[in-house]
């Protein structure tokens, strides 16, 4: 049975791209600290950071809990939000519901899902239209970086 | 203390100590530290008096540092007359090394941006606190190296002399490129012998070089011809040119080169191809052994800048041939500096980051440095590694605000009484 070791939530503002992006560097400190191997943390802050970025260009708020056990690191993402209407759609590689402005601050390349997915072990995704979305990810301490 | 950007120093027993391992020799320390017990390390010049044949090798910052009324060729011909039997013009370096950049710009699939990797500092910066950037630092050689490696091939073949009894002397504006002659980044040697700070060498090439001034100057006509390229690589855009049809951008300061990084590694300026670095603000022009103000410099390279034409035929011809025949990579892998791995389990490791985070809780949070640890996050981390005591903290311990008067009082007068 897993043992939890550490646990921290963070609130993730929707629309403030000013500070977009800052829970994934503190967990990437966090991970740091400890020291993880650098190609799990890259795994986990790539997650948490394109996580952190859905919510803030479409929700309205966020959490983002993470959870570091002797086994594993859980990251878990639940939004208020507009939802999203066809989660295969979203999965696919270069898809994007992005504005032209999000792409011209360099954001919206169609790569957020997939990309947290490519770097889970365990993935897991659900939504309801109008009310939010949830994604979770799991990275296993022993699997490679 | 507080100065240095990576937390390298601490202060123990009043004796400043450095954490080797963290260091990025960006010498902010040595600017600001107030009782001088940082210097920097250059080589004497009586060491470079050993080889048969030295060649100086002046940074495009040296240029820029003298009265108008001394032209380049001066400035190289009072070089000369310091000893120096050669003075090398890397104009086609410089050129080289910007086609070369040019190059890995237009190829490179990403990840972006590209980093510039000839400043030292910033390489080191990259090794130290950002490694999972390494790859975005362009393995195109300095023009530095390039120009020892050219130097001592010409030479060696024009004096039938050996390669290693060619000197070549970088004239430098900061300690970090010295350092990196010493101790190269990639773990190599350099092609580089040594190095003299401008600062070094400023009153002596301005003193010689104002008695050519008075004689005629056709014997050094040929021997320095200053191109604009030279003259742009001391400023912060030594790519600007060559790049603006890129998304390029220049970003000059190590605190601003550090929060440009921090965005970088949270995923923002992915559309940025390169950046050019410079942790000198201002670029090469604001190193620490550069004399001028840099703005009377900056001024200055933009009036020498109007005397010259934009290109060379000749240049241009020679660029294109060695540009051709040559290879510019980076030689040798550069890898991260980690710093030494914690001992104990992960369980271990979180007790400790929860030790950590209580004890900093509990402290002032004022950075006053009278522990001897930058910052109280920095002490509370020292405290939790055991590295530290909790009661070297003022606010825990009046023995220890006894200790510290003891220490920095001792060699001071006394205030008269009731006086502030």
């Amino acid at each position: 049975m897993a043992e939890e070791l550490l646990r921290k939530t963070y609130q993730v503002r929707g629309r403030d791209f000013d500070k977009a992006g800052e829970t994934a560097t503190e967990i990437k400190q966090i991970l740091k600290g400890l020291d993880i191997d650098a190609g799990l943390i890259h795994r986990a802050v790539v997650i948490a950071f394109e996580a952190e970025m859905n919510v803030v260009m479409y929700a309205s708020e966020g959490t983002i809990t993470f959870v570091l056990s002797d086994e594993e690191i859980r990251l878990e993402i639940a939004d208020k939000g507009p939802g999203i209407e066809d989660i295969e759609m979203a999965l696919t590689e270069g898809f994007s519901t992005a504005t032209d402005e999000m792409r011209e601050m360099g954001f919206g390349f169609g790569m957020g899902l997939p990309n947290i997915r490519k770097n889970s072990d365990e993935f897991d995704i659900a939504s309801q239209v109008g009310v939010g979305t949830t994604v979770s990810a799991v990275i296993g301490l022993d699997s490679s970086g | 203390m507080r100065a240095c950007p990576t937390r390298a120093i601490r202060v123990r027993d009043g004796k400043a100590r450095l954490l080797p391992e963290l260091c990025i020799d960006c010498g902010s320390c040595l600017s600001v530290c107030p009782s001088g017990a940082i210097r920097a390390t250059t080589r004497s010049f009586a060491e470079i008096g050993e080889f048969k044949y030295k060649v100086a090798v002046p940074s495009p910052a040296l240029f820029g540092q003298f009265p108008l009324a001394l032209s380049p060729t001066h400035i190289s011909g009072g070089l000369r007359r310091l000893g120096f039997d050669a003075v090398w013009n890397f104009a086609v370096e410089l050129a080289l090394v910007n086609r070369a950049i040019a190059e890995h710009v237009e190829k490179w699939e990403g990840p972006h941006p590209l980093i510039s990797s000839y400043c030292p500092v910033i390489v080191r910066l990259v090794q130290v606190l950002y490694p999972d950037m390494l790859d975005q630092l362009v393995r195109v050689q300095p023009p530095r190296e390039l120009a020892g490696r050219e130097l001592k091939r010409k030479y060696s073949e024009e004096l039938g002399i050996g390669r290693d009894e060619i000197a070549a002397v970088y004239i430098t504006p900061c300690q970090a490129k010295t350092i990196s002659i010493i101790e190269p980044a990639e773990l190599g040697k350099s092609n580089l012998d040594g190095a003299l700070g401008i600062s070094d060498v400023y009153n002596d090439i301005l003193a010689l070089a104002r008695t050519l001034e008075k004689e005629a100057t056709e014997a050094f006509s040929s021997s320095v011809n200053c191109s604009a390229e030279v003259l742009r690589w001391s400023t912060s855009q030594a790519q600007g040119l060559i790049l603006s049809r890129h998304r390029y951008m220049s970003v000059t300061g190590l605190a601003n080169v550090m929060q440009v990084f921090d965005d970088v590694e949270k995923g923002k300026l992915r559309n940025i191809e390169y950046l050019e670095c410079h942790a000198c603000w201002g670029g090469c022009l604001g190193g620490n052994l550069t004399v001028d103000n840099i703005y009377v410099t900056l001024s200055k390279i933009h009036r020498l800048l109007s005397e010259l034409p934009d290109s060379d035929p000749v240049l241009d011809a020679e660029v294109e041939g060695r540009y051709a025949a040559e290879d510019f990579s980076l030689k040798g892998r550069i890898r991260p500096r980690t710093t030494e791995k914690h001992a104990g389990g992960l369980k271990e490791r979180v007790r400790r980051i929860k030790a950590e985070e209580t004890f900093f809780s509990a402290l002032p949070g004022l950075d006053c440095g009278l522990c001897g640890s930058p910052s109280c996050e920095t002490f509370a981390k020292d405290v939790a590694e055991g590295s530290a005591r909790h009661d070297e903290c003022v606010f825990f311990s009046d023995e220890r605000l006894k200790q510290l008067r003891k220490t920095y009082l001792a060699s001071r007068k006394r205030p008269p009484e009731g006086r502030a």
